[in-house]
């Protein structure tokens, strides 16, 4: 029921944000512009000259960058709801189990070194970030490793300091970036503005993710099993070790992806998953498509109000991050409050 | 059929040794229990047995496979675990939480099938915990939690069921409740269940055998009302037990008893006059303290008689309910005759015991000094037309020590015991530090 709901709030929130921006654009012409483009079907819808005018500004600005706003959102929550069900612990998320950090740090790397712009083009990025995410939460996992069992407590920590290591070369990094220093800057506070945005950046990604939130709904039978406890789960038919190695790299997966093409935004992977869990409760079966929905919705949103706050008058776009955190935090008060309030009576 | 057998386990935590050539074998309806003090490695056993923490040596054996070579879900199959505790993070309903013991009988791309949740509404009613299928697990009291898991485990459809000390963390009621269901589970469904328990008398009530650990070894095994014994109990949990017969169920029924503080060795010796109970404490502390006590005349079936058969103090005895005869006031009078002094306490005084008073002023006569515990005013607990007031103020007039408390003749006790250590010589250091190691009984 709920999740029909978030599928439908998507689509809606999709639509309205191609009317959010710069140039004003009606409805009416932004599902002419798309249905145009849709292949075969498209080659009988024809166009005004206005809607001709504006269809690069549809097609190429803001469909692509909503589209890679979607992804990273859904990818985001899907690694969240991934790493607290794993960790039953609530604040686990990219950031705690260092996914976030190390895909920062690979990203951030091949800037500073110029890989990004001089060798490949700008598909390097994503690759160094992606790289970075899946070997640092590999070293997390056998740093936390103890006789053949991994406990989640030691998890976490290790994750927290790999995390703090590698953010502080992040900052060295910065001191000797000279003058790549803007680009890495802007990059690091995480943006759906970038030039990365683009169909090409989109295709870059959209497999990475689409496989990641298959193989995790595929296991959350397992994920729900999981927040039993490690014992239990096992008790339950779990192959206990298998699956949590796999299940942290299908996270590191759908993390580094995201990170790769948006830079860091912060707060959805961890309040995403707790929204979601609120609407819908915690059977991962339902949980997981239900918080993809719900954090695509959220960024896209989110992206869409920047563009909305820059005019003429202030041209410098606020990174989405600070959109996320200033609403996402409220809305998630909120809900707090009025399950406190049911639960109350 | 299922037969479970643990075949020389040694398991250790990182290089420390927990369990040392574990070996047993079970079968299908048995209820076992593994009982040991903690740190004893009962839990790790538990764990071994459920492919969580894999022996060093030896091995686990399910119908003569080894567990660590089956699949995870396999032995899922085949074995269901409660654990001790079973608070639950995330707000699953009950239902969801039961249906989950399907999961290995599921293939990752199958869903739960109306065959499914049949099986989890029959282990639920079982249980008695359909009627709050839908309310949410982190909404439920301990008890309640406790019997959503066992459905659980018996969604399983397990041949085997390990649990953890299932009712530590419940109360009385909630205990017997869960311990019912699970002996019904044994024989109704033929279950093979292997519980960890910290209650001896639980165990004894539900389990068929029983096995004591100790150290990370089986120091016994068998029959629950032949391994039960106050001995192994001791030897096991080093804590002096009363074993008795149950009255209603006749099962062993343990009750423990304090450990005994470092006795020292006294040279006085106390005669008890005592009955209907008044001198039980007295005669724990005493014997604690390393008196020689000895007790007369007490019926047969007195609660002090109880009590100075399981400490081991002489008595002159009497048949129950009869009058004191004058065989058993003969043997009185000579363990008074041997005692370096004599205490009275308050017991109440009719015409079966008045010879017991008789046998008091005998000993003052005699010389002995005589201590009355003066707790409840003779006049309120003589029986005997004023005979025994009588004997009270002849006692009185003889030099008889009246103390309000055992507390106070405890303390003249302890003097007494210095000065008659002076007077044998006795000790060097004593003379030094007076009064010192004597204090500190009390």
């Amino acid at each position: 029921m709920y999740f029909l709901l978030l599928v439908l709030l998507f689509m809606v929130t999709i639509l309205v944000s191609l009317n959010m921006g710069f140039t004003p654009i009606p409805f009416q012409d932004i599902v002419n512009i798309l249905l145009k483009n849709i292949p075969f079907l498209g080659d009988s819808v024809h166009l005004t000259q206005f809607q001709i005018d504006k269809e690069p500004i549809i097609m190429l600005v803001r469909f692509p960058r909503i589209l890679c706003g979607a992804l990273v959102g859904a990818a985001l929550a899907a690694s969240g709801t991934i790493f607290q069900g794993l960790f039953r612990n609530p604040m686990a998320d990219p950031y705690t189990t260092s996914a976030s950090s190390a895909a920062s740090l690979g990203a951030a790397l091949a800037i500073v070194l110029g890989v990004g712009v001089s060798t490949f083009g700008l598909l390097t990025i994503p690759i160094f970030a992606f790289i970075g995410c899946m070997i640092s939460v590999l070293v997390v996992y056998f740093i936390s490793r103890v006789g053949s069992r991994v406990p989640i407590t030691t998890l976490l920590l290790s994750g927290i300091a790999v995390s703090i290591f590698e953010l502080a070369i992040v900052a060295y990094l910065q001191t000797i970036a000279g003058d790549r220093l803007g680009p890495l800057t802007f990059w690091l506070i995480g943006s759906l503005s970038s030039t990365r945005t683009t169909w090409m950046g989109l295709l870059s990604i959209l497999p990475f993710i689409i496989f990641g939130i298959i193989v995790a709904y595929f296991y959350s039978r397992d994920l729900n099993l999981l927040t039993l406890g490690e014992d239990q789960a096992q008790h339950l038919g779990i192959n206990l070790e298998r699956v949590k190695l796999l299940l942290m790299m299908v996270g590191a997966l759908l993390a580094g992806a995201a990170v790769a093409i948006s830079g860091a935004i912060g707060f959805i992977g961890l309040m995403v998953p707790h929204l979601a869990r609120l609407l819908v409760g915690p059977d991962h079966r339902i949980l997981i498509p239900s918080s993809v929905f719900l954090g695509a919705s959220f960024l896209v949103l989110c992206d869409g109000l920047t563009r909305m706050l820059t005019s003429p008058a202030s041209p410098q776009e606020v990174p989405v991050g600070v959109i996320t955190a200033v609403t996402g935090v409220v809305f998630f008060l909120f809900l707090l409050r009025r399950k406190k309030r049911v639960e109350a009576l | 059929m299922v037969d479970l057998s643990i075949d020389g386990v040694d398991c250790f935590y990182e290089s420390v040794k927990i369990l040392e050539d574990v070996r047993f074998s079970v079968k299908t309806g048995t209820f076992l229990g593994i009982l040991g003090p903690n740190g004893s490695g009962k839990t790790t056993l538990l764990k071994s047995i459920s492919r969580v923490l894999k022996p060093r040596k030896g091995a686990i054996l399910l119908n003569d496979a080894d567990v660590y070579k089956m699949k995870t879900r396999e032995v899922a199959r085949n074995m269901a675990v409660v654990p001790q505790d079973s608070a639950i993070a995330f707000s699953f309903t009950a239902l969801q939480i039961v249906l989950m013991g399907r999961s290995p009988h599921l293939s990752r791309f199958q869903s739960e099938s109306e065959n499914d949740l049949a099986i989890a509404r029959q282990a639920m009613e079982y249980t008695g915990t359909w009627r709050f299928a839908d309310r949410l697990v982190t909404e439920l009291s301990g008890g309640e939690r406790q019997r959503v898991i066992i459905a659980r485990a018996l969604t399983q459809q397990p041949k085997i069921l390990l649990l953890d000390e299932p009712t530590s963390h419940l109360d009385i009621s909630n205990q017997l409740e869960i311990m019912d269901l699970l002996k019904q589970l044994c024989i109704d469904k033929k279950l093979l269940i292997v519980g960890v328990f910290h209650d001896f008398n639980l165990a004894a009530r539900y389990c068929d055998s029983v096995i004591l650990l100790k150290d990370g070894k089986i120091v016994a095994a068998g029959k629950a009302a032949e391994t039960l014994t106050s001995e192994s109990i001791k030897n096991v949990f080093g804590i002096d037990v009363i074993v008795n017969k149950h009255p209603v169920t006749d099962l062993p029924y343990v009750i423990p008893i304090s450990k005994p503080k470092d006795q020292q060795q006294r040279t006085l010796s106390v005669h008890l006059i005592c009955g209907a109970g008044t001198g039980s404490t007295l005669m724990k502390i005493l014997t604690d303290s390393g008196y020689n006590v000895t007790a007369g005349v007490l019926n047969v079936l007195d609660t002090d008689f109880a009590t100075a058969e399981f400490l081991k103090i002489p008595v002159a005895t009497e048949p129950p309910f009869s009058t004191v005869t004058e065989k058993a006031q003969k043997a009185n009078l000579e363990m008074i005759r041997k005692a370096s002094l004599v205490v009275v306490t308050s017991v109440p005084f009719g015409f079966g015991n008045l010879q017991n008073l008789e046998a008091a002023v005998e000993a003052l006569k005699r010389g002995t000094p005589t201590y009355i515990i003066d707790e409840v005013p003779i006049e309120t607990r003589d029986f005997t037309q004023g005979k025994a007031k009588a004997l009270f103020d002849e006692l009185k007039s003889l030099g008889a020590i009246f103390v309000t408390n055992q507390h106070e003749l405890l303390d003249m006790l302890h003097v007494s015991e210095e000065k008659a250590r002076m007077a044998n010589g006795a000790s060097s250091a004593h003379h030094l530090k007076p009064g010192r190691g004597s204090r500190k009984i009390i």
